[in-house]
C-alpha cells in the first residue's frame, strides 16, 4: 500500500516536472516586443547540473552537507565541529563530490579584515575509501601513497607521522616546494570509512603552527583514527564491498532508460533487517538515481551481526560503465 | 627641452609614490614575430602522400562557401551559419588557429557574404571582438521568458542567408540575440585551436586513466572526470566540454553547424533549437544548392591533380581533408626565450607544477599510440597542458550548457600550448588579459580554487611574473 502510494507521488511529481514543457512553443526566437519586462535569468547560477549528489532524504546527513558558520566549520556526518580562527572564513564552496569519491568539505582562506602579514589557506576534504583510485586501505596508506608520488617539485619535511590532536590520532604529513617557498602540511584521520583531512598551505610555517595548535579545540567522534575510523556506536559500521557475496539475499538490477558511461558511487545504509534504508549518490544524473533507487528497494541483504544483535552498516557501490582502473580486490578491504 | 624636463619629474614622481605600480605583474600579451604553428608534422613528406593531403586540406580550409553557383564548386552554405570559411575564425595566428584580432564575423554584410536587408551583426560581434558563435542555455516561452526547465544549450547561428542573391526564396529570420542578452539567456563560444590535435586524438584511453589516477589524492581539491562518446563508451575529447570523440566528428559538426554544409556525418540541413521540435526549416530553404544531399560527399571523380598523391587527395569529402589537415598539424612550438627569458620561463613552469595549476594542465602526456596515419603521430608526447578531464569550474565560467556528460559548469583543461600567441582568452573570449582569465577560475564550486588562491595569495609578484611568462611562451 505505502508502495503504491510512493509510486502515484512519483508519477505526480514527473507530471509537475514536465509542465513547463507542455506551456507554449519552445522558442529561439519571435516578436517578445509585448513582454519588454521579461524575466531575467539569475548571474552566476549553476542551473544546469550534470552528474551532481543527491540522497534518498533530506533527514540524513551526508559528508558534503558540512558548513562553515560564524567561527566553526562543523559537519553533523563526520560527527566534527572545527574552531575557526578569527577572520578566517570560506570565501567560496567547493565543487561538489566527484565520481573517485572526494569531497571539497571547505576552504578557508583570511577575509578580507584580515590584519595579518602572513596569508594561508586551510582545505577541510575527504576521500570515500570504498571509491578511491589509491590502492588504500585506511587513511593512512592513502597518505603514505601521497608522499609517494610527491611530483619532482615538492620536498617532503615531515614523512608521515602519527600524532595526537584534539586527542585523536592524526597522520601528519609536511612537505614543501622550495621553487615556490610555499609549505603543505597535511593531519588527515579516518571516520566512517572516508579520510578525512586538513591541508594548510603558507610560505609562513609559524602561521601554519599556530593553526595547527588551534585544531586541539576540534571535536570528534570516538572512532576517528588513522586506520581505526569504521564507524559504529551511534552511527552505521562501515564496511568496503557488503553489498556483495553470500550478503545480498535478493538483488535487482537497475533499468538504465539512458545509457551513460559516467561513473555512479553509491553509499547505502542497510538497516537492522537488511533493507535499505539511505542512499547517497555521489555523483549521477536524475534519471539514473531514480533507477538505482527503484532497484535498491527491492535488494535484501544479510542484517550484519555485532555481539549477535543486528546493527546498521553502511557500504558502498559503483554503478555505471564508465572505464575505469582497479582498486583493490575485496579480498584486501578494510573490514572489522 | 620643457617637455623632455617634465616628463623626467612626472617619471620621478610615479617612482617615488608608486613603486608598485611598476612592479606589479602583468600579462606579456600576445606574443609576436612568426607564428609558432601552422606547420605540418615533421614526417609529413610528398613522397608517401601525406604532404599533398594537408596541402589539399589546408586549401580546402580556407575556401569560402557559397548557397548555390560557386564557380569552385563550394555549395551548400546555410541556410543559417556563423561563417562563410573555416579558416575565417580559426586564423590566429596561423591557418588552423583561434579567432584573429579583426573580427571577420564583423564585415560579413559589408564582405557581401551575408544580405544587410535581412540580418543585422548582433551586438556582441565587434570589429575586434573575439569571433563567437552564440547559444542560449534554456527556451524562451511563448512571452519571451527564458525557461530553466527547457534547457537548450544549441548554437544559434548568427545568420541566415536570406536576401543573399543565391538563396532563392528563403527567407529566414536570427534568432532573438537582444532577447536573450537581455534575459541573460546568451552564452559564447570562441573557436578551439586546432594546432596538434592529431596527438591529442591518438592518446590511447588507458594513458588519460592512469593520468587521472596519478594526479588524485593532490591535496589541492582537484578531481575531475571524462566526458564520453555516446556510441561506444570511450573517452570523447574535442571541444570545450570534451563533447567530441575524433578530429572528423569535430569537422562534420562544425560544417553543418557553423556554415551550414551537410555532409556524410551530418547529413541534414540543421533547424535551429527549438525549430527541429515543430515544424524544422521551411521547404523554400531547403536543398538551395540544387544539388541534393549531403552537400559535402567524397568525390566519386578526381576534380584535379597530375601526380597520384594530388589526384588521391581530391577525393575525400571536405571533412574528411579538414580532419586530415588538423590531424597533420604540429603543435605550437614554445619559445624558450620570449617572453622575460629562459630563466623566468624555466621558473615560471616550475612554479606552474609547485602551486597545482599542472594538476589539471597535465605538462605532458606520455605518450600517444602507435599511428597508422604518419610516423610522428605514433608513440609522441602531447605536451598540451591538459589532461582531457571535464571539471567544475564554478558560478564565474558556468555556461548553463550540457553536452554529453558534462554539465553546466564543467569544462575540459583548456589545452594551453601555442598560448603565447592567442589574443581571446577562455571559453567565450571574455578577456584578452592572462590575468584576468587565471581569476576567473577562483569562484564558488570550482576545482581550481586552491590552485588559484596559491597564485594570488602564496606567490610573490615575481614569482607570479615568471608564472605569465611561461604561459606565454608557450
Amino acid at each position: 500500500m505505502r508502495t503504491q502510494f510512493a509510486r502515484l507521488l512519483a508519477l505526480l511529481s514527473l507530471s509537475i516536472s514536465l509542465l513547463p514543457r507542455a506551456q507554449g512553443v519552445p522558442q529561439s526566437g519571435g516578436d517578445f516586443s509585448n513582454n519588454p519586462e521579461a524575466r531575467k535569468l539569475p548571474t552566476g547560477t549553476i542551473l544546469v547540473t550534470g552528474a551532481w549528489s543527491s540522497a534518498s532524504d533530506s533527514a540524513t546527513p551526508l559528508p558534503e552537507g558540512g558548513r562553515v558558520g560564524r567561527n566553526a566549520y562543523s559537519n553533523p556526518y563526520f560527527g566534527l565541529t572545527y574552531a575557526l580562527s578569527p577572520d578566517w572564513t570560506e570565501k567560496y564552496s567547493g565543487p561538489p563530490p566527484s565520481d573517485s569519491g572526494y569531497y571539497v568539505l571547505a576552504q578557508i582562506r583570511p577575509a578580507d579584515t584580515f590584519k595579518g602579514t602572513s596569508r594561508g589557506s586551510i582545505l577541510i576534504a575527504a576521500q570515500d575509501l570504498f571509491f578511491t583510485f589509491t590502492p588504500a586501505r585506511n587513511a593512512l596508506e592513502l597518505i603514505n601513497n601521497n608522499k609517494d608520488k610527491l611530483n619532482a617539485e615538492y620536498t617532503v619535511e615531515q614523512p608521515p607521522t602519527l600524532v595526537t590532536t584534539a586527542s585523536h590520532s592524526f597522520v601528519r604529513f609536511n612537505y614543501g616546494s622550495p621553487v615556490a617557498e610555499i609549505h603543505w602540511h597535511v593531519l588527515a584521520t579516518q571516520i566512517r570509512c572516508h579520510m578525512v583531512q586538513f591541508v594548510f598551505t603558507s610560505r609562513d610555517t609559524k602561521l601554519m603552527e599556530s593553526l595547527i595548535q588551534d585544531m586541539d579545540k576540534m571535536s570528534l567522534p570516538h572512532e576517528a583514527g588513522p586506520i581505526s575510523g569504521r564507524g559504529g556506536g551511534d552511527v552505521p559500521v562501515c564496511i568496503k564491498d557488503y553489498a556483495s557475496g553470500e550478503n545480498v539475499l535478493e538483488r535487482v538490477d537497475p533499468v538504465f532508460a539512458e545509457r551513460r558511461f559516467n561513473p555512479v558511487p553509491v553509499r547505502i545504509i542497510i538497516d537492522k533487517e537488511g533493507k535499505v534504508k539511505h542512499i547517497h549518490f555521489l555523483s549521477a544524473f536524475p534519471d539514473q538515481a531514480k533507477a538505482i533507487t527503484d532497484a535498491l528497494s527491492q535488494w535484501r541483504f544479510r542484517p550484519y551481526l555485532r555481539d549477535g544483535k543486528p546493527v546498521e552498516v553502511e557500504t558502498g557501490i559503483m554503478f555505471g560503465r564508465a572505464p575505469r582502473l582497479a582498486t583493490l580486490p575485496s579480498a584486501n578491504a578494510p573490514n572489522e | 627641452m620643457k617637455t623632455v624636463k617634465l616628463a623626467s619629474i612626472l617619471a620621478f614622481l610615479v617612482a617615488s609614490f608608486f613603486p608598485g605600480m611598476a612592479l606589479a605583474q602583468s600579462d606579456p600579451g600576445v606574443q609576436g614575430g612568426p607564428a609558432r604553428a601552422g606547420s605540418p608534422l615533421a614526417s609529413v613528406n610528398s613522397s608517401d602522400g601525406t604532404l599533398q593531403f594537408f596541402q589539399n586540406g589546408l586549401a580546402r580550409f580556407q575556401d569560402i562557401e557559397s548557397v548555390k553557383n560557386s564557380p569552385t564548386g563550394n555549395n551548400g552554405l546555410g541556410p543559417r551559419f556563423n561563417f562563410v570559411s573555416c579558416s575565417g575564425c580559426h586564423l590566429q595566428p596561423a591557418v588552423g588557429g583561434t579567432g584573429p584580432a579583426t573580427n571577420p564575423q564583423f564585415q560579413v554584410i559589408a564582405n557581401g557574404f551575408v544580405s544587410g536587408s535581412t540580418n543585422t551583426i548582433p551586438s556582441f560581434i565587434t570589429a575586434n571582438g573575439p569571433t563567437r558563435e552564440a547559444r542560449f542555455p534554456f527556451f524562451f516561452d511563448q512571452f519571451g521568458n527564458p525557461n530553466p526547465n527547457a534547457p537548450n544549450g544549441g548554437v544559434e547561428d548568427l545568420f541566415t542567408v536570406s536576401g543573399r542573391s543565391d538563396a532563392g526564396s528563403c527567407t529566414l529570420q536570427q534568432p532573438s540575440f537582444a532577447q536573450a542578452q537581455a534575459t541573460n539567456n546568451l552564452i559564447f563560444r570562441i573557436p578551439t585551436p586546432t594546432f596538434g590535435t592529431g596527438l591529442i586524438e591518438n592518446v590511447d584511453d588507458s594513458t588519460l586513466l592512469n593520468n587521472q589516477a596519478a594526479n588524485a589524492n593532490n591535496n589541492l581539491g582537484i578531481s575531475g572526470t571524462f566526458n564520453h562518446n555516446g556510441n561506444d563508451g570511450t573517452i570523447s575529447r574535442f571541444g570545450w566540454k570534451a563533447q567530441n570523440k575524433s578530429l572528423e566528428l569535430f569537422a562534420g559538426e562544425a560544417y553543418n553547424v557553423e556554415m551550414g554544409i551537410t555532409n556524410e556525418i551530418f547529413t541534414q540541413d540543421r533547424p535551429l533549437p527549438g525549430e527541429d521540435m515543430h515544424t524544422g526549416l521551411p521547404s523554400s530553404c531547403l536543398n538551395l544548392s540544387g544539388g541534393g544531399y549531403p552537400e559535402d560527399t567524397t568525390n566519386f571523380a578526381t576534380k584535379a591533380g597530375t601526380d597520384q598523391f594530388a589526384t588521391n587527395a581530391s577525393i575525400p569529402s571536405d571533412t574528411v581533408m579538414f580532419a586530415m589537415f588538423m590531424r597533420l598539424l604540429a603543435p605550437p612550438t614554445p619559445s624558450t626565450i620570449t617572453p622575460g627569458g629562459a630563466t623566468s620561463i624555466a621558473n615560471g613552469r616550475r612554479l606552474f607544477s609547485a602551486i597545482g595549476c599542472a594538476t589539471c594542465h597535465t605538462p605532458t602526456l606520455s605518450s600517444t599510440q602507435a599511428s597508422n596515419f604518419t610516423s610522428s603521430l605514433g608513440n609522441a608526447p602531447v605536451n598540451a597542458f591538459s589532461d582531457l578531464e571535464i571539471h567544475h569550474m564554478g558560478t564565474v565560467l558556468a555556461d548553463n550548457v550540457s553536452q554529453g556528460g558534462a554539465g553546466g559548469d564543467q569544462f575540459r583543461t583548456a589545452p594551453l600550448w601555442g598560448l603565447g600567441q592567442r589574443i581571446f582568452l577562455l571559453h567565450d573570449g571574455r578577456t584578452t588579459n592572462l590575468l584576468a582569465a587565471i581569476e576567473a577560475h577562483d569562484a564558488n564550486g570550482s576545482e581550481a580554487n586552491q590552485a588559484e588562491s596559491n597564485f594570488d595569495l602564496q606567490l610573490t609578484t615575481s614569482q607570479q611574473q615568471d608564472i605569465l611568462n611561461f604561459l606565454r611562451s608557450l
